[in-house]
């Protein structure tokens, strides 16, 4: 596939032919007719002119990209060119490619009239000419305007390609050229309906003459077993279906549960309307940008973000918006803060690099004036966990949205609000900008309201149990998966007593109350009532020694002494320093003691996890 | 003609039914079977049931947390849980089981690639996983990421010692786990198992709003009667021992009702009411029966509980000489004489030493001459006295001098 790979290794010499055609004065610009480009090592210059089909290096070497030419003039410095642009189909992104309806010849290209690309082009990016065989004219909506069949180039006569095939690519070419003749043959025939709507029926049949010669080819290649590098990351799938929800309370629970998505968000509108209008007018003005959003867990930060992804995407397939892609990358989900620049590089262009070389390639990307570029609006998802000694992912993040060229917007996610200031160095924080929100944790009446419109109807819960909910988890942290949860154990909790009570068979205070319980409530104090006796004892002797000494340690000697002292007091037979220290271990593992240093032996250091009172409190109620 | 008499030995043992009642209760004591049903936690067994079965039905994604002091039967628990949820004809081949331990999976990489491995996953070949670990990490979240919630098999993540897992570095894995759990990929079940009651306070606060907050406690709260029934039903045959008569002779002992078993058994009630505790004890008391006495009697659980309750320093005290019990007492006068503090020695006691019964203060940065180290005693008084004791031919004076007052 390395086709051009040789070109590039070649240093191409520009030089304009003939006298200027034209002068604008203002602009101080020459206007050329043609230009001859002349490559090292080869004696023949290639010449493109106005009108002809060009090929312009790109980020693939494989496929350059593909336009018109149109202009070409200098301004005494630079040589730059203004041309149409066509696309190929794996340039097309890939939800829109079904459009097409068809599956096109991979040689084939078609018109690209989004007015949001940038038509000029240094015209030292020219590679040269390109034989297009024929021209039709249709329209796709909302995608492609003509449609024009690329034959290969070089290889159809016109030596004005430098490339040298080699002997696969002769046997490949030969193969093309046949095809161009019988493209040829129509030629006449379509190039006649040009400026006019094409028949689909034309277009069909020449796809399927095409077809039948074109599958064997593919199938020559063969079937390598599978290697892990080309492995496809999957879960395999179930035999039968999942079950369906059955009943209200089952329906209830699956629309509460976090993971459903909502049909809408509610009480973020402000957020929402002023992420989508940030992100909007940078699609649109074609500028790059950041934004800072933070706000504590649960208080629907990302979520608001693939919102208005959706709604901007939604009207980006209505023409109403240039495209833009969307990449997604979140700290958390990666192993190193460097590992950022290998995956925005793979989502972006499926390539596969370390850390060092994705660094490279993206600040290429951002930072050279590469034709037809979609803006890019990334977000970053656990921004805090991309911090590195040095900073120097959050500079980069930062920094390239500032590049003339860059076209990229980014969008940040983190928990505190001070975070700029307080872990990013000035040169950092002075990039991130000062467009900032910060989610607020949810008032008791947004909470409400966000569970009754997940609910959307379905009749389950009791008034009073949603507000009780809502407004404990207000008070609490204003999390809504919290509350979310909470409603959801409280439907198991309904479903469970409801065989015996006779009720309305909706989720009532008591079950709302006991699933609150459950979250919320310290186990300490149920793990005391039921501990052992000798246990209850050995917390009994802790304190008293606490007592004693006026000091919050003690060593397990001192206590020991207590222990014993108390198991006379009881009436119980003393246990030996083993079994007392096996009690005392066990305390620890649960956490109710914290023990330091357990290799001191009778040395060893005791504190309370628990307070005195508690701990008194829970013994007392015995 | 010796073998020949063992072979013998052997074969009368083998046809014993007696060897066969000792291993079967062996087995069971030694949770190498699981119980049919876990006792005194059918609240936690059915809430815990439902859950894991809603993951595996109705790909209803959940997170729960098992917490409970060691041997109160956590992982008995699940076992039995998922026993009966494999059992399910539309489950048994719908479910992914990945099993952790925080302590054989110490860092988020090897977990990672246990988790790979298990799942069969297509980086993935025989045993060995490839790729690096941001590739597996990324490999793992591309997989569950495709999933969806009602045609991928839902995945059973087990974490034992779930604590540990909060100190990997991020708490990466956790956070993708519980993560996965409240998204709409894969549906997958994270249950965490530990025996610390804040574990939550570990927690990250972006991986602690993830978490659903679902505990499962498994509190005893067994009454003394109880738990005298559950050593019965413990100690008991099944109805299917290939010898009636003997498991009916057997299953009718009055053991239990024994005045002396009875304060054995409470006294290990009082020290702790897990049944690992419990189970170890019966366990040496089953293993004294033999040909010559084919069941069970109060003598080998009295025998088995002082072996339990034995102090384990007066026993290596029982190994000294006299020379060196006369060292222990003297520094244990110059313990009641101090109050404690530390002494130190002129003479050689490397053995006392090498047992560990005294212990040099840790010195901190002068260096003294080995001779005016300063030490500390590892024993309690009562220890001492318990040893002098039970001392074969220990001389009077000495014992006399061990009780006096002052050295």
């Amino acid at each position: 596939m390395s086709r051009y790979i040789t070109r590039l290794r070649m240093r191409r010499t520009y030089k304009w032919n003939g006298r200027p055609i034209g002068e604008d004065r203002k602009l101080k610009r020459q206007y050329y007719e043609s230009m001859s480009i002349s490559v090292e090592g080869k004696t023949e210059d290639a010449t493109v002119s106005l009108g002809q089909y060009i090929l312009i290096e790109g980020d693939d070497d494989d496929n350059p990209f593909v336009a018109q030419l149109r202009k070409l003039y200098t301004d005494g410095k630079k040589k730059s060119a203004v041309v149409q642009w066509f696309v190929r189909m794996c340039e097309v992104p890939q939800n829109k490619r079904k459009l097409l309806g068809r599956d096109p010849h991979p040689q084939e290209i078609f018109l690209y009239q989004d007015r949001s690309c940038d038509n000029e082009v240094d015209g030292e990016t020219i590679l040269g000419a390109v034989q297009v065989s024929y021209v039709i004219i249709c329209f796709y909506r909302n995608l492609l305007g003509n449609k024009v069949d690329l034959l290969s180039d070089g290889e159809d006569g016109d030596d004005d390609d430098c490339f040298v095939p080699s002997k696969t690519d002769l046997q490949s070419s030969s193969d093309e050229e046949e095809e161009a003749k019988i493209d040829s043959e129509d030629e006449l025939v379509v190039k006649k309906c040009r400026g006019s709507r094409t028949p689909r029926s034309t277009e069909k049949t020449r796809v399927s003459a095409r077809t039948p010669r074109k599958t064997p080819i593919k199938k020559t290649a063969p079937a390598t077993p599978r290697t892990p590098r080309h492995a496809t990351p999957s879960i395999p799938s179930r035999s039968a279906p999942a079950r369906k929800p059955g009943n209200v309370l089952e329906e209830a629970r699956a629309r509460l549960h976090v993971s459903s998505v909502p049909e809408s968000l509610p009480c973020r509108e402000q957020e929402f309307q002023d992420i989508y209008n940030f992100v909007e007018s940078k699609v649109i003005d074609g500028t790059g940008g950041c934004m800072y959003i933070s706000g504590v867990p649960g208080t629907g930060k990302t979520a608001t973000v693939h919102e208005v992804i959706r709604s901007l995407q939604q009207s980006a397939e209505q023409d109403e918006i240039p495209h833009f892609r969307f990449i997604e990358i979140n700290g958390m989900k990666m192993t190193d803060p460097h590992q950022a620049y290998v995956q925005i590089l793979q989502k972006l262009t499926d390539q596969k690099a370390t850390p060092d070389h994705a660094a490279a390639l993206l600040e290429k990307r951002f930072s050279t004036p590469a034709p037809k570029k979609e803006t890019t609006v990334l977000l970053v998802d656990e921004l805090d966990l991309l911090w590195t000694r040095k900073q120097n992912v959050m500079y980069n993040l930062f920094d390239w949205p500032t590049r003339r060229n860059a076209r990229l917007v980014v969008l940040t996610i983190a928990n505190t609000m001070d975070l700029p200031e307080r872990i990013m160095i000035n040169r950092v924080a002075s990039r991130l900008g000062l467009t900032r929100m910060s989610f607020q944790p949810y008032t008791f009446k947004q909470l409400q309201q966000i569970i009754t419109s997940r609910l959307n109807r379905v009749k389950a819960f009791e008034e009073d149990a949603l507000q009780l909910v809502s407004r404990k988890v207000a008070a609490l942290s204003g999390d809504a998966r919290r509350c979310l949860d909470i409603c959801r154990r409280a439907t198991e909790i309904c479903e469970h007593s409801g065989s015996q009570k006779n009720g309305s068979g909706l989720v009532g205070m008591s079950h709302v109350m006991e699933a609150l319980d459950e979250m919320f409530s310290s186990s300490y104090i149920a793990a005391i009532r039921c501990a052992s006796v000798q246990e209850q004892l050995f917390l009994r002797a802790v304190i008293a020694e606490f007592r004693r000494l006026g000091l919050e340690e003690a060593t397990f000697q001192q206590v020991f002494v207590q222990h014993q002292a108390l198991c006379r007091v009881e009436g119980l037979q003393p246990v030996s320093v083993s079994e007392g220290l096996a009690v005392c271990q066990r305390l620890g593992s649960c956490r109710l003691l914290l023990l330091e240093g357990s290799r001191l032996d009778l040395f060893l250091r005791i504190r309370l996890n628990v307070s005195q009172d508690d701990v008194l409190y829970a013994l007392k109620a015995d | 003609v010796c073998t020949g008499q063992v072979w013998m030995c052997v074969l009368m043992l083998c046809d014993c039914v007696c060897v066969q009642a000792q291993k079967l209760l062996r087995e069971r004591l030694c949770h190498q079977k699981l119980p049919d049903q876990p006792v005194g936690l059918d609240s936690q067994y059915k809430h815990m049931l439902e859950l894991l079965r809603r993951t595996a039905v109705h790909g209803e994604s959940n997170s729960v947390l098992i917490v409970g002091p060691r041997g109160s039967g956590k992982t008995m628990l699940l076992g039995c849980v998922l026993r009966e949820l494999m059992s399910l004809r539309e489950v048994q081949k719908n479910v992914l089981l990945v099993e952790l331990n925080g302590l054989l999976q110490t860092d988020d990489k090897i977990a990672l690639k246990e988790i790979t491995r298990q799942l069969h996953l297509e980086n993935v070949v025989g045993d060995k996983v490839f790729g690096s670990f941001a590739e597996n990490l990324a490999f793992l979240l591309e997989a569950l990421k495709k999933g969806d919630k009602s045609s991928s098999r839902p995945v059973l993540f087990v974490l034992d010692e779930f604590d540990l897992f909060a100190h990997h570095k991020n708490q990466t894995l956790l956070y993708n786990l519980l993560d996965v759990s409240q998204s709409a990929q894969t549906p997958v079940a994270v249950v965490g198992l530990t025996c610390r009651l804040d574990v939550l306070e570990l927690l990250e606060k972006r991986v602690k709003s993830r978490f659903s907050h679902r505990q499962i406690h498994l509190f005893s709260s067994l009454s003394f009667s109880q738990y005298v029934d559950v050593v019965r039903a413990q100690l008991s045959l099944p109805p299917d021992f290939p010898d009636p008569k003997f498991s009916d002779e057997w299953n009718h002992s009055k053991l239990c009702d024994d005045k002396t078993v009875e304060e054995i058994l409470r006294r290990n009630f009082n020290g702790s009411k897990d049944f690992r505790s419990l189970h170890s004890l019966l366990f040496l008391a089953v293993s004294r029966v033999s040909v010559s006495h084919s069941t069970l009697r109060e003598a080998d659980l009295i025998e088995a509980c002082r072996l339990i309750s034995a102090d384990s320093k007066a026993n290596v005290l029982h190994g000294l000489s006299i020379l060196e019990l006369c060292l222990i007492i003297a520094m244990k006068h110059l313990n009641d004489t101090y109050d404690g503090e530390p002494f130190n020695f002129q003479m050689a006691f490397e053995h006392l030493l090498q047992l560990e019964l005294v212990r040099p203060v840790d010195s901190g940065v002068c260096k003294v001459q080995r001779e005016y180290q300063l030490m500390r005693l590892m024993l309690e008084h009562g220890q001492v006295m318990e040893a002098l004791q039970k001392y074969p031919q220990c001389p009077t004076d000495v014992k006399q001098w061990a009780l006096s007052a002052f050295g």
